[in-house]
């Protein structure tokens, strides 16, 4: 190697040491140059508070009035509209849906008593009004589910779990039956709030609130 | 002319030095694997690099752009689709490369670092399917990456903080489209090509390995440059024949704009995923008791254990010997891992979409919904391309109800488009192009255009069991609509898909199909 003839001679002792503090250098410029651009990349890559919220407003007359005419044998899927922000695109209005039952909270006691015992324990009331509204997420892994008329049942399209008319879980890999969320008349106007669950855990938890 | 070259940059002697490797006991298309895997990811990357030209990543844009590319560009439907069908076929190959090596117990010392550079390679790789799947946003698209992601969220511990990440924030935005684009375009590939250059570069620092046989130095040694290349270059041609064959006439389907809100549309993973579907899929025949374990391992413990399982291997299976007869145990489990792999993608494909199929997601069996329901399909607007209710449920009652009103006009092409859109688009596609293996493209289908008798008696009738469109086998189901949709809407839609895209076959009256229906 014709090139690396400076190595032949070690040099002097003072040569010796200030390579030793010109490769300790470089290393030490180096790592500032890393750790100062590390900083910042990784920190433009955490979400931002605001970068998804949703605000779910309270239900219209009409809204309120669909929710209205769910049965016990027919659970209605009411739409309403959610103030949503979507990144850099701001805020719109776009649509959500709940699928809203009516039922008795003895009868929910029985059919689901997990969820007013245990880990499962929602801190709201299951059943407000005479109905439970359940989320839209199957609480498997989060795909939305469908409502089969033919057979009385919700069923997932993603992996296909199934839950009766009162959210049990009967069949596919879910872990838990269907989620409700809070439903409340708070001084004439009915609003539902927004919680999302973590998914594919037989427990409630809590990953966001509205 | 060369000699000038090499005096001022060395590139031939580099070259040369690059060429000029012993291969023991000559060259064989066993070897081949891995350069094929070279070139599928350099076709990834060159189609991938005019993709950007025209693909905007946004919740508004992602969508259009894909599709523009399908329809308007030129070419551009033939290099989307080599770029789907590239991914499968480097994934395939490397998975072929994978086996090769730990069949010929190549990993074995001193090769150790080389065998963990290219699992990590593998991971790599697997990433970038899993975050290109997302970037055309269509309805496939935004539940299996949601999915993916409620899977990553349920890791243990840093699972919600991974979930909050890969979103972007609390949900699935224009902000995670941007994320995985950065990830899918950028990122990984970068990290793909310097993970190449350093397998590459330990390869050539340890040689070949040569055939699982103890007494290596008794080998006659071959020529990489032409013999090992030539083969090579051989198996890289028959795979990219293979890949524009595919492209050609199986062209990558886009479905329906993503929309959160539809609950009906039945995603299907990419078939390199499928034997993780099954897994998930099976865990619900358990016992209750064993479901919450089951799935975890299913989702998360498994396939982490696998990977951790092959980054081990070297130093786990530390007999220096790589006879094929003294290594019982990595045979047999990596023969098992297979079957089982095989197997549950059978199953996955087979029984979890059919069956679901089956249980009238798709299709009028479950089209009873309430009057709320109808409502809310209704205001997504049969027929501007961008509808919301894509498949089944949702979309029958619509169009049996407000939307298309007693079919008085639905011999009308924007009728019977409307129809299409609600009822049809979500299996055949938007653009009428089908899905490869389950549903038949209409666009270029010799019945969609051929006898109207059978064309009505499909549609009234539904289609069941194997058919050939193009020397393609399609499996799905296709429910009945007679009853469903009126004979004016049948005539609509058999007449909207006879004259659109390429078709270019004569309109069908309500006469006809009643009278074809008796």
């Amino acid at each position: 190697m014709g090139h690396a003839e400076a190595y032949t001679d070690p040099g002097t002792p003072q040569e010796q040491s200030r390579r030793t503090f010109m490769a300790q250098a470089t290393i030490a410029l180096g790592g500032v140059i890393g750790i100062s651009l590390a900083i910042p990349l990784v920190t433009s890559l955490i979400p931002a508070a605001d970068a998804s919220n949703q605000e779910w407003s309270p239900l219209t007359a009409d809204e309120l009035a669909t929710l209205k005419k769910a049965t016990d044998s027919t659970p209605l899927k009411v739409t309403f509209s959610v103030h949503e922000t979507n990144g850099y695109f701001g805020a719109s209005d776009s649509d959500q849906f709940v699928w809203a039952v009516r039922v008795s909270d003895e009868e929910m006691q029985k059919a689901r008593p997990e969820l007013y015992a245990g880990s499962a324990k929602l801190p709201y009331p299951v059943v407000n009004m005479g109905f439970t509204v359940f989320s839209p997420l199957c609480p498997h892994l989060g795909c939305r589910y469908a409502y089969l008329e033919a057979q009385k049942k919700f069923l997932c399209p993603c992996h296909g779990s199934e839950y009766s008319l009162l959210g049990v879980h009967e069949a596919g890999p879910a872990l838990r039956g269907l989620d409700p969320l809070p439903l409340r008349d708070y001084e004439g106007k009915v609003e539902i709030s927004w919680i999302l669950y973590q998914a594919n855990t037989p427990a409630h938890v809590v990953i966001q609130v509205g | 002319m060369l000699t000038w070259l090499d005096q001022r940059t060395g590139i031939v002697s580099a070259t040369k030095g690059f060429l000029t490797e012993d291969v023991p006991g000559g060259a064989s298309y066993w070897y081949a694997f891995g350069s094929a895997t070279v070139f599928a990811m350099i076709l990834q990357i060159a189609t991938g690099i005019f993709l950007t030209f025209y693909y905007s990543p946004s919740s508004s844009t992602a969508w259009e752009s894909t599709k523009y590319i399908i329809e308007k560009v030129p070419a551009g439907h033939f290099v989307l689709s080599l770029h789907y069908w590239g991914a499968s076929a480097m994934i395939a190959l490397m998975a072929m490369h994978l086996l090769q090596v730990l069949l010929w117990g190549a990993y074995k010392k001193p090769r150790e670092l080389q065998w963990i550079v290219g699992v990590i390679l593998f991971i790599v790789t697997l990433v970038l399917g899993l975050t290109g799947y997302l970037l055309p946003w269509d309805l496939n698209a935004l539940l299996a990456s949601t999915v993916a992601i409620r899977i990553a969220g349920n890791a243990p511990i840093l699972g919600p903080a991974v979930l909050h990440f890969l979103q972007g924030g609390d949900g699935i935005t224009t902000l995670t489209i941007n994320r995985f684009f950065g990830i899918h375009v950028w990122l990984m590939p970068a990290a793909l090509v310097a993970l190449v250059a350093a397998h590459l570069s330990i390869f050539r620092w340890n040689g070949p390995a040569g055939p699982p046989i103890d007494e290596a130095p008794k080998l006659k040694p071959g020529r990489f440059w032409p013999d090992q290349m030539f083969m090579d270059t051989v198996l890289s041609f028959g795979i990219f024949v293979l890949i524009v064959a595919l492209s050609t006439f199986a062209p990558v389907p886009l479905d329906d704009k993503a929309d959160p809100n539809n609950s009906t549309f039945v995603p299907y993973p990419a078939w390199y995923f499928m034997a993780l579907y099954a897994l998930v899929d099976l865990v619900g025949a358990l016992p209750p008791a064993l479901v919450q374990a089951a799935s975890l391992f299913a989702t998360i413990i498994g396939p982490t254990l696998l990977v951790v399982l092959l980054i081990v291997l070297p130093f786990v299976d530390r007999n220096p010997s790589r006879r094929l007869s003294r290594r019982p145990w990595v045979l047999g489990l990596t023969a098992l891992t297979m079957v089982a792999a095989i197997g549950l993608s059978w199953y996955g494909q087979n029984n979890v979409v059919n069956g679901q199929l089956a249980h009238n997601i798709i299709g009028p069996g479950a089209a009873s919904l309430p009057a709320s329901t109808a409502a809310t399909s209704s205001e997504a607007g049969p027929g501007n391309g961008t509808t919301t209710a894509a498949a089944g449920t949702t979309a029958v009652t619509t169009s049996g109800g407000g939307s298309n009103p007693g079919g008085s006009s639905a011999a009308g092409s924007a009728a019977g488009q409307a129809t299409f859109t609600a009822n049809c688009s979500g299996c055949h596609g938007a653009t009428g192009q089908g899905q490869p293996g389950v549903f038949p493209p209409l666009d270029g289908n010799p019945v969609v255009v051929g006898d109207k008798t059978t064309v009505i008696h499909i549609l009234d009738n539904g289609l069941n069991g194997k058919i050939s469109v193009h020397g393609t086998t399609y499996n799905g189901v296709m429910p009945p609509w007679k009853g469903t949709l009126t004979n004016a809407q049948i005539a609509g839609v058999l007449t909207y898909i006879r004259s659109a895209w390429t078709n270019k076959g004569t309109p069908i009256t309500e006469a006809e199909v009643a009278a074809a229906s008796k």
